[in-house]
């Protein structure tokens, strides 16, 4: 332990480098505009009650308010009234810095359609990809039929192509089936994962023989074989698949960004995150870091919980 | 089996031709769907983008013209295409060695660790989790000229003795600090270094999981052969131990660079940065082909960057079955 | 060549005390086998002896100095590992040259492409050559130079890792199992191979096995380990026909030895299933005691036999059949060595009586210690040392 201090020094050095950004992004989803501009209150930001501008700008008391008030402010001049109801507005849109940010995050953009969506597209991409590799690879790795070796051949080729290279002609077809601006446009690309393939006929590779030959004497025909004898073995191999798959997903923003362009309502996260930087003004710093904050939050949160896992799955292609 | 050997006759009954029938018949229906899809969805692109790197198609246009090689021409005489592979190679050549070199650093200091190694993984591993264009905002808030926490920081070394040793102090107190995102002589290597910032932990782990497999009588048969110091050890043991996952990471963090876009996008959504200094070829291609559909060229680029990307798998093959294999 | 002298080692780890006290002096040019069940500590002094490890007390004496603190590099002691611990990269003759090249060029000299140059480079390199194709004759594995060790078969592989080992003239030859890894048939020709070696080397070695039978067969003696401690220390022969304690009786020999419960009547006559044995020791407590007979001390006999059984199993390895007695009252079943002409005799079930040779005889007190003093009571009253 001595003797290692100067490892513990480099090492943590590269920590305060690797987690600065991660501590900025949660520290400014805490802070009020005023804390983020003079760069003070810590971590946490002092907390204190922040007037929410636009609220009160929506309140501003219009001459029928001023009127209906009347009553409750006798003897005094329209003026003072006016100030009277100002002071009420920024009295009831006063908010914590903390609160004002998430709430801002969740109702100036409809962060939980967008985290929905994001929901939506990965499981889909990884169930069709499932449905889609898992009887191939079975086919590939257990089955003797002609054409084999030429099929297992294209697969191999097919693992040099990576999809974001050929997004433009991808995207061409899709506009061109007018698809562009739908679900399937952010699914079907990636509906086939040669990866997949190859990664589960690898493991199919290694079941024994006899399992499949027991489950034909006992009558199973090939399709039951794959979802009710090769599925299950198969488990901890798709569980690393299904982390690799779906952290990539999530976080992708090149392929959104190409198909989905301005409905909202087909928004995954990260372009969310990119709609909102871009109508926001200074001010605004915090409710996006909030957002920021709620996108990253649950991957984060689902690798701090099973480390192991997420680290065998996403570095699942180091496998091949 | 050998020619003089007397032909065994096995007359298989009819009941297994009709099994290797059906057996076949189940493997075609069975790899059916992912065979269409990667003939659509992987062959079918890579056709389409090669025949249309020679025409001036655009979406919403009936008709085209070919127009030979005239894309590729551009390609190679534009000064803006001359800058997209300037900041590309510029950005790969930077991140590969550094993220590799510091993912390597990484793993072996922290498997030499006996305590804490847990903790330093789960960090560095944290980036790689993280969604990028998330991050890139934060990293842009950090960078910000005047209320970034980099410059905040960097001020606070203005007036010791850090002015007088590090001539980038003195001339940023005296006038003031980098614009960083705003300035070309920086922006590219802000860019690489978010790169590197994210993708150094995956190959730490690749290398961790490569380290594991070091046979460790390997070590102590070094010492008995008279190794003394860890960069003999290192040299003769640790390195050609790892020269698979060397390959490995070498390669992927290559496709993943030549793949960078979400900080680009994100830092300057339009032009790719200041005097296109980080106009990389994903954004060239995002750019030409989807925003102002000039699908031709978009084609070209695609095409250029196919051969890249294939090119280096097909180094690494290479290498994994003809050196690195014992 | 060098004589080895080993003070006194323990070795804790944490709360476990896995070496307790270890003496043992080797001369020069000795074969010893450190041999014992797994687990009984004999790897891990050997790793202490190599400067893998470090004792938690004691002390190590190569050629009377000591080498308390030095490091494994620097002893002089060659090692052939159990995995043998090839460089998987380097070819056959590189791997072999490899101890050369640490000792007798600098950091400089061995840079790779820059080294050539360096002055005095080449003329090490063409020693070092000289040397290595020397090791290489006399492993008969000059053929193999250029291959790479993932190319050779597992024995080929442990010659390489001997060569490594001996191309370098070191003080002793440590060995930690090293045939566990090959094939029976193999095993038995090594074995040879490495006595003759040492022979012809006129070295030190110091052996690892769990395996007796290579203890037995190579070694100019061996030392039999136990939770930690040597229980005895002595030429093969004098392990297997005077062992001092009951476990070393057990460990060596193969089949194991017989032990029979006996019992110790007043004047020290021993008695068997209640019946007194024509045996007695001297002085000895009243209580219980084991009998030990080797399965050839053991004879077939009639009438008035001490042991009675009948035949359960029998065993023909052609030059001779070994026989297994179920005998009545006797949990354990009791093995006997005879001629294979006898077979016919000995079916399955046949009721036999057995008598032994007293001279033969190992009584070892309720602890294991053995009981030395006995007297056979039969004929003429003689005492058996």
């Amino acid at each position: 332990m001595t003797r290692d201090w100067w490892k513990h020094l480099i090492l943590i050095l590269g920590v305060i480098i690797v987690i600065a950004p991660f501590y900025m992004m949660v520290s400014y989803s805490f802070k009020s505009p005023g804390e983020i501009d003079r760069g003070e209150g810590g971590f946490f930001g002092r907390q204190e009650m922040m007037v929410d501008e636009r609220c009160v700008k929506l309140r501003d008391p219009s001459r029928e308010d001023i009127a209906a008030a009347a009553l409750r402010f006798p003897d005094t001049t329209d003026g003072n009234i006016r100030n009277a109801l100002v002071a009420e507005a920024e009295a009831d849109c006063a908010v914590r810095p903390v609160v004002f940010n998430y709430t801002k995050a969740f109702s100036e953009a409809p962060l939980l359609r967008y985290l929905l969506n994001g929901v939506i597209v990965t499981a889909s991409i990884f169930l069709i990809q499932v449905v889609v590799a898992l009887p191939a690879a079975y086919a590939l790795a257990k089955l003797k039929f002609w054409g084999r070796d030429a099929v297992f051949a294209l697969v191999l080729f097919c693992l040099l192509i990576p999809v974001h290279a050929i997004a433009l002609p991808l995207y061409i077809m899709l506009a061109k089936l007018g698809l562009t601006n739908t679900y399937a446009a952010l699914v079907v690309p990636w509906t086939i994962s040669v990866f997949g393939i190859f990664l589960m006929r690898q493991f199919f590779m290694t079941v024994p023989d006899d399992l499949i030959d027991a489950a034909r004497m006992d009558g199973m025909g090939e399709f039951a074989i794959v979802w009710r004898v090769m599925l299950p073995t198969a488990i901890p191999a798709l569980l690393a698949f299904a982390i690799f798959s779906i952290v990539a997903h999530w976080n992708d923003y090149f392929w959104p960004r190409i198909v989905v362009t301005g409905n909202r309502d087909l928004f995954t996260p990260p372009l969310g995150l990119r709609e909102f930087k871009g109508d926001g003004d200074g001010s605004y710093f915090g409710p996006m870091m909030a957002t920021a904050t709620v996108i990253v939050t649950p991957l984060i949160v689902a690798f701090l919980l099973a480390q192991k896992r997420f680290i065998e799955g996403i570095t699942l292609n180091g496998m091949k | 089996m050998s020619a003089t050997e007397p032909p065994v006759t096995c007359v298989a009954p009819a009941a297994a031709i009709r099994h290797a029938t059906k057996e076949r018949r189940a493997a075609w229906i069975l790899t059916a769907p992912a065979l269409s899809l990667m003939v659509v969805i992987l062959l079918a692109p890579v056709v389409i983008a090669g025949l249309l790197s020679f025409t001036n198609y655009s979406l919403g246009n009936g008709s085209f013209d070919w127009v030979g090689i005239h894309n590729y021409e551009k390609l190679f005489t534009r000064s803006t295409y001359e800058k997209m592979f300037i900041a590309t190679l510029t950005y790969v050549v930077t991140v590969v060695p550094i993220s590799v070199g510091l993912g390597l650093g990484a793993a072996l200091l922290i498997n030499s660790l006996g305590r804490f190694r847990e903790f330093y993984k789960t960090i560095y591993f944290l980036p790689v989790m993280a969604t990028l264009l998330a991050m890139a905002i934060a990293w842009e808030f950090m960078l910000h000229p005047s209320i970034g926490m980099i410059n905040r920081t960097l001020e606070m070394g203005c007036g010791t003795v850090l002015e007088r040793i590090w001539p980038f102090m003195a001339n940023s107190c005296a006038e003031r600090f980098p614009l960083w995102l705003g300035d070309k002589r920086y922006a590219i290597w802000v860019v690489c270094f978010i790169g590197i910032w994210q993708g150094f932990g995956f190959n730490m782990v690749l290398y961790l999981a490569g380290l594991t497999s070091v046979h460790r009588e390997l070590y102590h048969a070094a010492e008995m052969d008279g190794v003394r110091s860890a960069w003999e050890r290192f040299r003769l043991v640790t390195w050609p131990a790892l020269g698979p996952t060397t390959v490995f990471v070498v390669t992927i963090t290559c496709i993943r660079a030549f793949q960078v876009f979400d900080t680009i996008e994100a830092f300057w959504p339009q032009g790719g940065g200041p005097n296109k200094s980080t106009y990389v070829m994903m954004f060239a291609i995002f750019e030409k082909g989807v925003q102002q559909n000039l699908i031709g060229i978009g084609s070209a680029i695609t095409m250029l960057f196919l051969a890249f990307v294939m090119f280096l798998t097909l180094i690494q093959r290479w290498l994994v079955e003809r050196k690195v294999h014992y | 060549m060098a004589e080895l002298s080993i003070e006194n080692i323990a070795k804790r780890f944490g709360e476990t005390e896995v070496l307790k006290g270890i003496s043992i002096d080797i001369s020069d040019g000795e074969f010893v086998s450190l041999v014992g069940p797994s687990g009984c500590g004999k790897s891990t002094l050997l790793r202490i002896i190599a400067g893998l490890e470090e004792q938690s007390s004691g002390d190590i004496r190569i050629s009377g100095q000591s080498v308390a603190g030095q490091r494994a590099a620097d002893r002089n002691l060659s090692m052939v590992f159990q995995s043998y611990a090839l460089y998987p990269h380097l070819s056959v003759g590189e791997n072999i040259a490899v101890p050369l090249k640490m000792r007798r060029m600098t950091g400089l000299q061995r840079l790779p492409l820059l080294g050539n140059i360096m002055p005095g480079a080449r003329e090490a390199r063409g020693t070092i050559e000289q040397d290595v194709s020397h090791a290489a004759q006399i492993l008969e594995i000059g053929h193999l130079l250029d291959r790479k060790p993932g190319q050779l078969s597992g024995g080929q592989r442990q010659r390489v890792a001997l060569g490594r080992a001996l191309v370098r003239n070191p003080a002793a030859f440590l060995l930690d199992e090293p045939l566990s890894n090959l094939d029976a048939k193999l095993r038995v020709q090594t074995r040879a191979e490495i006595a003759q070696l040492h022979r012809q080397l006129d070295a030190t070695f110091i052996y690892v096995t769990h395996d007796q039978v290579e203890a037995m067969t190579m070694s100019d003696r061996i030392a039999v380990m136990m939770g930690g401690r040597i229980l005895q220390c002595a030429a093969p022969d004098v392990v297997y026909e005077d062992p001092d304690r009951i476990e070393v009786a057990e460990f060596i020999g193969s089949p194991k030895i017989n032990i029979l419960p006996v019992e110790v009547s007043g004047e020290g006559r021993l008695s068997l299933l209640d019946q007194p044995l024509n045996l007695a020791v001297p002085g000895a407590n009243r209580g219980v005691a084991s009998l030990g007979l080797r399965p050839e001390a053991l004879r077939l006999s009639g009438e008035g036999a001490p042991i009675h059984g009948h035949v359960v199993h029998s065993e023909n390895l052609g030059s001779e059949l070994y026989v297994q007695v179920e005998v009545t009252g006797l949990e354990e079943q009791v093995t006997l060595r005879t001629m294979p002409d006898r077979r016919s005799a000995l079916t399955l079930g046949t009721p036999v009586a057995l008598d032994f040779d007293a001279a033969k005889a190992l009584v070892f007190d309720a602890d294991g210690a053995r009981l030395r003093k006995l007297r056979n009571l039969s004929a003429t009253t003689s005492e058996v040392a």
